[in-house]
């Protein structure tokens, strides 16, 4: 029997535009926000792939234009980088912000759009959930990797650097306006990063699939991802230039990060983001080490909903759900063996380079970590450890 | 609406939020005792910032009360939010009487979107705890069992500060209510 909550939240107003050549469409999607002058915000490593040339030509024909550009996002968002594109933004008089790369340029600016919008400078005091009233400025997002789904959440997680901290800031008001994919904008991918974020993507579909804030809409957006990740992901490893491959594996980045942004994750990334923090693991090589042990320490709480993900992972169903939900775990460890032999992508933490002696301190971290509360499961420290040195390898 | 039926209405409104009030003054009296008589309160608290000032109330204006954490355990600065660092906010007077007369537990209340959280997810998650230690003592075993995604194990010496929570908690109240 399918789970239905007493009671649930749901909310996604983004518009997605998808396809080939969908990045074409950016001017007219900036003109229907009534934008005219674009702030973009983008890495190095996105110009040096050559991604922001064809942002570039977009424009060509149109009245739309790029007012100003920020091309030096961090791996991690600070307030001071955010702060200072903020500045750039009213200088050159811009009314629209267009992100183009993976998370770290989405939630910079996630954060640029609270500041211009709220007319602070002080990001802390808006942490913790639903504190921005105001309507946030048009916002386009085009995603450069097929892993984080912000192009469709309502958070974003950005360092004060004074105080040393990572401020998560979470508000409907912070979901873009559009999403932008476009194959062409994922191809050029190392293999190893298309498999860690296409294991990020796959744990947010999981994930939101069985903790607690599960519901019958994110039900249905995990699902969705799952069907297209799973025959897809290691598709895109082994051939990168494949456009259908790169196309089922963005949409599935997308749909999942709509399913956890309206069902919030559990303790494969209360781990992974301790494991970041710590140790700097990439989340999505995290996610994918802790994802199998993960789903087996929720298996009493949790096998009915995660046995009923099997025939999405290409196994039959027996109508024994600890049977099943088994089958999904080792239908995951499958994959990731695939990816490791593909691409190297580390299975254990020890693979992963994390010291042992750090353990310790990742469950730490962890506990406090904002999705342990939607776990099924109750997770203590020496839960959380336990996990980290079965994870160790 | 009728006349009667808007009288009706406030009525109940109004003892809900009497309900919730007395309920939050509970909370904040158990608090002080449990964070100066249990260990692992004690524990729990030893890791939090020094003097963080937190409040627990129900939006837009009900009822609230507000804590800070001291060197010799958790104080009761009064009602309302008094300048709290941290703030956990139900949203309306019926999800906050669900969770604090043990309907529903505190993980449930944020999963169902009821309470929500202004400030640091981290000291959010610390405060969560040690409201889950405060219910271990306050809240019947029948009661935990249902709304803890793990009951917590009680100790013998647990046993004696639920007995000494139950004892003190009349004249704390009464102590507190004057704040």
């Amino acid at each position: 029997m399918v789970t239905m909550p007493d009671y649930y939240e749901f909310y996604c107003p983004v518009k997605i535009v998808s396809g080939k050549k969908a990045l074409a469409n950016l001017p007219y999607e900036m003109d229907q926000l009534g934008s005219k002058k674009a702030m973009v915000i983008t890495d190095r490593g996105v110009v040096n792939a050559g991604l922001l040339k064809l942002v570039e030509e977009s424009f060509q024909g149109w009245d739309g234009e790029i007012g100003a550009l920020y091309d030096q996002t961090p791996p991690d968002s600070s307030d001071k980088v955010v702060n200072e594109i903020a500045r750039t933004y009213r200088e050159k008089e811009c009314d629209c912000i267009v992100a183009v790369g993976g998370g770290s340029s989405i939630d910079t600016a996630k954060g640029v759009n609270i500041v211009v919008t709220e007319g602070t400078e002080n990001l802390l005091a808006y942490q913790g959930a639903e504190r921005l009233k105001n309507k946030t400025r048009p916002f386009i997002v085009i995603p450069t990797t097929a892993g984080t789904g912000s192009e469709a959440t309502s958070a974003a997680v950005i360092t004060n650097t004074d105080k040393g901290i990572k401020m998560s800031i979470t508000s409907y008001q912070l979901i873009p306006d559009t999403a932008i994919i476009d194959p062409k904008m994922t191809q050029t991918m190392p293999p190893k990063i298309t498999a860690a974020t296409g294991m990020d993507a796959l744990t947010h579909a999981v994930e939101a699939y069985y903790c607690l804030q599960k519901n019958p809409v994110s039900d249905a957006f995990s699902v969705g991802a799952i069907r297209l990740i799973v025959p897809y992901l290691v598709k895109a490893v082994q051939d990168g230039k494949a456009e259908q491959a790169r196309m089922a594996m963005a949409n599935g980045a997308l749909l999942a990060g709509i399913s956890f942004s309206n069902s919030l994750v559990g303790i494969v990334h209360t781990l992974a983001h301790a494991t970041g923090g710590v140790a700097h693991v990439p989340h999505g090589v995290a996610n994918s080490i802790f994802l199998p042990w993960g789903l087996e320490y929720n298996l009493e709480k949790s096998a009915a909903d995660i046995a009923e993900l099997a025939p999405f992972f290409g196994k039959a169903e027996t109508g024994n759900a600890r049977k099943d939900a088994e089958a999904v775990i080792s239908a995951v460890r499958e994959i990731r063996e695939k990816l490791y032999e593909l691409c190297g992508l580390p299975r254990t933490l020890k693979e992963a380079g994390v010291d042992e002696k750090k353990l310790e301190e990742i469950a730490g971290v962890a506990i406090n970590d904002g999705t342990v509360a939607m776990n099924p499961e109750e997770v203590t420290k020496e839960d959380a450890l336990n996990l980290l040195k079965k994870a160790y390898g | 609406m009728s006349t009667a039926e808007s009288a009706r209405l406030t009525g109940s409104f109004k003892a809900k939020q009497t309900l919730v009030k007395t309920s939050l003054l509970a909370l904040a009296s158990t608090f002080e005792i449990v964070s100066k008589k249990s260990p692992e309160m004690r524990a729990e608290i030893a890791e939090w910032e020094s003097g963080l000032v937190f409040s627990v109330g129900v939006l837009p204006d009900g009822p609230a009360i507000t804590m800070r954490k001291e060197t010799d355990g958790l104080h009761y600065l009064g009602k309302g939010h008094q300048a709290p660092k941290l703030k956990l906010l139900f949203k309306n007077t019926d999800s906050a009487l669900m969770a604090l007369i043990g309907m529903i537990g505190a993980h449930t209340a944020f999963a169902q979107h009821r309470a929500i959280v202004h400030g640091s997810l981290f000291e959010a998650m610390q405060v969560n705890r040690s409201m889950a230690i405060v219910q271990k003592y306050l809240m019947p075993g029948l009661i935990l069992k249902r709304i803890t995604k793990r009951p917590p194990p009680m100790s013998g010496r647990d046993y004696l500060i639920k007995a000494q929570v139950m004892t003190g908690l009349g004249l704390a109240m009464t102590k507190n209510a004057r704040k």
